[in-house]
């Protein structure tokens, strides 16, 4: 299930922006390494202001208030103003949104309207769950994608290739639910191999805890795998017809001097970018793992919260990703810079 | 090169994860631990505690003053003796000695007498309507106590064998709100964590009354896994005990090797009606929907036949469960259909939502909406979210639905679970406050009644007979408890109104 | 492009599964042979039979009535919520070539922060909070689309708007109404094609997951995620009874996909095609 990465991107534009590539001449190197990091910089902060303010309007156009938790009996109209003026909701929507963000940057996310319980203090006991389970779906997505993305550019054309395609077409076209359903019956149910439930801290039982994210990392790791392969073997194989590597062959490289220090590194920015627009999906498609491994995860506690109406915790939840999201895309443009300089230099 | 290289890579990765998977921890022999799979209860403190089916979580952290037997006779627990004055109107407790909280507190007549007060005047109580009928409670001495009754009240040490007498203690009590989420109690066991809507842990709490019964050094309680992964989590060990198992995978448990108790509870599902929202505020459609309902279809679809067709808010075979009730109304799908035209509703005219919780539900909902739909009445379902408060915020509370898919999971005492459901004050009683006072009156005259008096019987069949005919609530079908458990795990201990976990041992 | 589309080989299969689909999402209610809300509890999760082909689920209703009046439901769903991505996305991509910078830097950004959001997550929130209906699912899903439609357009009409042609219209005196219509939509209209295949799968299988989860979904009525989700329940008792919803999703969701990628290489120039 690609969605951005399938909106076809020329030339694999860079992450956190839909804007083409432009080329200028060069400049001093370190000024271009600020001058890039100041741009990004200028962008992230934008961006995260739209993206909450996304949030916060969702949260204000539900409407919703925790007037029927505390009320109980009591629960007549006059009680219910006098809660939802507790709260601070009967003030200007301009007004509620300041004073959220002025909540979020000193850490304040509020308090969850279900079990009063504070929304950071949640998504902090949950966090690492999340973080668990996405960090080694991405470990193990980047790990066997790259394998099997270079395998199929080196054999090109050979069974290993056609496989490996045909792989990542229907690894495409399943839903995330689907691979941990499949994966829960085989290694759990049949091979009887791994639990299909639960969560064990790391600090309590390394072994276990790796046993209980075995399955779901596997699930998540399905889509990039087949992304990144397919995206990788692309890559490679144009670029390993390209002028410079016959050159390269001609002046008696080796090919895995080739194939690791010039090739992969051009091939890899394409990939790279198509990551970062993955991380969004990886934080979002724990959810399913989530609820169908019972884990007490970030993403189940936002799709729970969400059905309980308890907004607070919404809000948190998609804050705290999109912080992440923001972060990782950061991160991986600097990487980009670093593995490719030409990326640098941008309009 | 790079070609030998690669495949090498690759397995040497697999075999490492593989290994990694095979040596999974297992020191559960060694703690003796379990995993229970429940839910989450609606409030750690038993005076906030919004539902019946809490008794089985808080019992875990809680103690109460008297307990319940496979009989539903009344044992002594932290109360060693208790005694009736003779006009039946003094009710005098006598403690264990030197109790204690788990946060060190001494458990004494003081601590019970701030709890119970605490029952009656705390905002949020939800303990009030039961504890109406004491006027007050004296500490006599720091080992007894006595409550004074308004009326002569003989239910109340089977009352006291619930929530209601699971006391907690006075100083956790200075802060509620902290209390709801982090239990003070005198029980078997203690907390040791607890993250919200997602599990809880416990361990043996060597000062419990009964420590020497308790076989067990660690509790995990979770909420319950998809039905869909249910028994691969149990298989796997991911849980050891089960006890939301439908109906349908007892045949799939038992053939997979796992150990299922099916064991008498005090169950019973329903249709809850509002008839304080119309269409039910005419008298003629609460009539027609006595007939609408084929309960042999709920006990084949639901409960895979393990359960059995109900009129009323107890199972056959428990003593409060009058057969006489059962030949009131049979399934006359024509009789119900005529009814709603003379209530001026001609088949197709009548529209409903049915509010279902996904949680207890099994399927019931889809029953009654295809039945309806028999009678010419359209229903829409609304699936109340899930979580371990929000169907007692939208339907207990706030009373909105007009019609709910519900149940009891039943009380200690058969008079508690009578007002609970039919009162004017019962969280289950979705026409709250309607309760007519001839019900009222039957059941008080059963409290004054001595359970050991050859009229109690009888008088308390006949405040269940009026209670299910002044309701136009229906009672549909009861069910057992159905519990699944890994084979290590022996002698469930499974009493009608709670599951205990005294005598349980973990092999 | 349509005539190229069917003479591609490469094509065959994916439009083949294509056209089954449609016709069942057309025919499925009336083909289906029995009320696919009607409970039957004396044939509860039955094999296939001569009178029910699939089988019986857990209330005894008809598991083929079920799947063909859910391929309406599930196959629109995500029909309306890539209309909804494609309209909120498309206009405003090509009208950022076209208009002043500010409206460029603003709608950037936006569908840069429409992309940071966490897409599951934000959508169950969404649904959720606004009502837990079917339409606001799908209005969701199509909300968070729109960033693709937007690139797509936005880089198709890029590369069309500094060409010499168009300065030439401009400067005979066309309004960028007319140029945006006569030059540059033909132009755009085989990208957002391909777009839309793909994201039509990508809608489904989005559509799919949150009904798996009981978001959006309006019991009893039947939709292939909630199928594949009460066919896991019971997977003990009819272990291929998730293979037909599954298959279905799967099947439909990789032709489309497959779809998008013929049309990407009929479309491309020989040099960008895939090797």
């Amino acid at each position: 299930m690609t969605i951005a990465a399938q909106a076809d991107d020329p030339a694999g534009t860079p992450p956190l922006s839909a804007e083409p590539r432009v080329f200028r001449p060069n400049k001093p190197k370190s000024a271009t390494h600020l001058r890039f990091l100041g741009s990004l910089a200028l962008i992230s902060i934008p961006v995260f202001l739209f993206a909450t303010l996304i949030t916060f309007l969702l949260g204000y156009a539900s409407g919703l208030d925790p007037a029927a938790g505390i009320a109980g009996d009591a629960a007549t109209p006059e009680v219910i103003a006098r809660i939802r003026a507790d709260f601070g909701l009967d003030r200007p929507v301009a007004i509620q949104y300041l004073d959220w963000m002025a909540g979020l940057v000193r850490g304040d996310f509020g308090v969850s309207w279900f079990n009063g319980v504070p929304v950071l203090q949640l998504i902090l006991q949950r966090l690492p769950v999340s973080l668990s389970v996405a960090g080694a779906a991405l470990v193990v997505g980047i790990v066997m994608g790259s394998l099997l993305g270079i395998g199929a550019a080196i054999w090109r054309g050979s069974a290993f290739d056609r496989a490996v395609t045909a792989f990542a077409s229907l690894a495409a076209a399943l839903p995330p639910f689907v691979v941990a359903i499949v994966l829960i019956l085989i290694f759990s149910l049949w091979l009887n191999l791994l639990p299909a439930a639960g969560y064990i801290p790391f600090s309590e039982d390394p072994a276990g805890w790796l046993r209980i994210i075995a399955i779901p990392a596997m699930a998540l790791s399905v889509d990039i795998i087949a992304d990144l392969a397919r995206q990788l073997r692309t890559g490679l194989v144009s670029a390993l017809s390209e002028n410079y590597v016959t050159g390269a062959v001609v002046r008696g490289l080796s090919p895995r001097r080739i194939l690791f220090v010039h090739v992969l590194r051009n091939a890899a920015g394409p990939a790279l970018s198509m990551l970062a627009l993955r991380v969004p999906m990886l934080i979002g498609g724990a959810v399913v793992t989530e609820s169908i491994f019972t884990m007490p995860g970030m993403g189940k506690m936002a799709a729970d919260s969400a059905l309980r109406g308890d907004v607070p915790v919404v809000q948190g939840t998609l804050v705290v990703s999109i912080v992440i999201v923001l972060a990782c895309s950061l991160l991986i443009n600097i990487l980009l810079g670093v593995l490719q300089p030409a990326t640098q230099r941008r309009d | 090169m790079t070609k030998p290289r690669l495949p090498l890579l690759l397995g040497l990765a697999l075999t490492a994860l593989l290994v990694l998977a095979g040596c999974g921890s297992s020191d559960d022999a060694a703690k003796a631990r379990v995993r229970w799979a429940f839910i989450m209860p609606t409030s750690w403190d038993p005076v906030t505690s919004r539902t019946g089916a809490d008794i089985n979580t808080i019992s875990l952290a809680y103690a109460s003053l008297t307990r319940l037997n496979k009989a539903g006779e009344v044992e002594p627990a932290l109360a060693k003796s208790w005694e009736y004055s003779e006009d039946g109107r003094q009710l005098t407790f006598e403690l264990r000695e030197n109790l204690k909280f788990s946060d060190g507190s001494p458990l004494d007549a003081a601590a019970v007498k701030a709890f119970l007060d605490r029952g009656k005047t705390q905002k949020d109580s939800f303990l009030k309507a039961e504890l109406k009928g004491i006027d007050r409670i004296s500490a006599d001495t720091p080992t007894r106590v006595t409550l004074h009754l308004a009326e002569a009240d003989y239910q109340l040490p089977y009352v006291l064998a619930g929530r209601v007498g699971a006391i907690a203690s006075p100083n956790a009590a200075r802060d509620p709100k902290k209390l709801a989420l982090w239990p003070a109690g005198a029980g078997p066991f203690r907390m040791v964590e607890f993250i919200p809507e997602s599990h809880a842990y416990f361990e043996k709490n060597p000062h419990y009354w009964d420590a020497a019964d308790i076989h067990i050094e660690r509790l995990e309680l979770t909420t319950s896994p998809d039905p869909s992964t249910l028994v691969a989590a149990l298989l796997s060990g991911s849980i050891d005990v089960a006890t939301r198992i439908p109906a349908h995978k007892v045949k799939e448990a038992r053939e997979r090797g796992l150990t299922v108790v099916i064991a008498p509870s005090l169950n019973a599902a329903n249709v809850s009606i509002n008839r304080n929202k119309p269409p039910f505020d005419n008298p003629k459609v609460v009539e027609a929907f006595r007939y609408a309902l084929d309960r042999r279809d709920f006990v084949t679809i639901v409960t895979a036949g393990l359960g059995r067709p109900t009129h009323q808010p107890f199972p056959p075979n428990y003593f409060a469960f009058d057969p006489e009730i059962e030949k009131r109304w049979t399934y006359d799908p024509k009789r119900a259909q005529a009814l709603l035209r003379e209530a001026g509703y001609a088949p197709g005219q009548l529209s409903l939502e049915i509010a279902a919780n996904p949680q207890t539900g099994d399927g019931g909902a889809e029953v009654v909406q295809a039945q309806l739909a028999r009678i010419g009445v359209k229903a829409t379902i609304r699936v109340v979210p899930p979580g371990s408060s929000s169907w007692q915020s939208e339907v207990y509370i706030a009373k909105r639905p007009q019609i709910a898919v519900d149940g009891t999971i039943g009380r200690e005492s058969p008079i508690q679970n009578l007002l609970a459901v039919y009162g004017p004050a019962g969280i289950m009683n979705l026409s709250g406050p309607y309760a007519s006072a001839g019900f009222l009156d039957a059941v008080e005259r059963v409290r004054r009644t001595p359970t050991d008096d050859p009229a109690y019987r009888a008088r308390l069949h006949e405040a269940v007979r009026i209670g299910v005919a002044q309701s136009p609530s229906n009672y549909l079908y009861a069910t057992p408890w159905i519990i699944a458990a890994r084979p290590r795990v022996k002698h469930l201990n499974v009493l009608p109104s709670q599951i205990r976990w005294e005598g349980v041992r973990i092999e | 492009m349509a005539s190229r589309l069917i003479r591609n080989r490469a094509a065959f299969p994916a439009l083949l599964i294509l056209a089954i689909i449609a016709f069942l999402v057309a025919l499925g209610p009336v083909l289906a042979p029995q009320d696919p809300l009607a409970q039957n509890p004396y044939e509860l999760l039955q094999g296939p039979s001569a009178q029910h082909w699939l089988g019986t689920d857990a209330f005894g209703r008809d598991v083929l009535s079920r799947l063909l009046a859910g391929s309406t439901v599930s196959i629109l769903a995500s029909l309306l919520s890539v209309e909804i991505g494609l309209i909120l996305g498309v206009v405003p991509g090509l009208l950022s070539v076209f208009l002043p910078r500010s409206f460029e830097w603003i709608s950037l950004r936006l569908i840069d922060a429409l992309m940071t959001l966490p897409f599951l997550v934000f959508a169950i929130a969404m649904t959720a909070l606004l009502g837990n209906g079917l339409i606001q699912a799908m209005f969701a899903v199509g909300i968070l689309i729109t960033p693709a439609f937007y690139r797509v357009s936005r880089a198709a009409a890029l590369s069309v708007a500094n060409t010499q042609y168009i300065e030439a219209a401009r400067l005979m005196g066309a309004s960028t109404a007319f140029i945006i219509r006569r030059h540059v939509v033909s132009k755009v209209l085989p990208a957002i094609a391909v777009t839309t295949a793909s994201m039509t799968g990508a809608c489904l299988s989005i559509v799919a997951s949150l009904t798996f989860l009981g978001i959006g979904v309006v019991p009893p009525e039947p939709t292939w995620g909630g199928l594949l989700a009460t066919d896991l329940t019971t997977l003990y008792e009819r272990p291929f009874g998730p293979l037909a919803p599954g298959l279905l999703i799967v099947a439909t969701v990789w032709a489309l996909n497959a779809l998008a990628d013929v049309l990407r290489d009929i479309n491309a120039l020989p040099e960008e095609a895939r090797t």
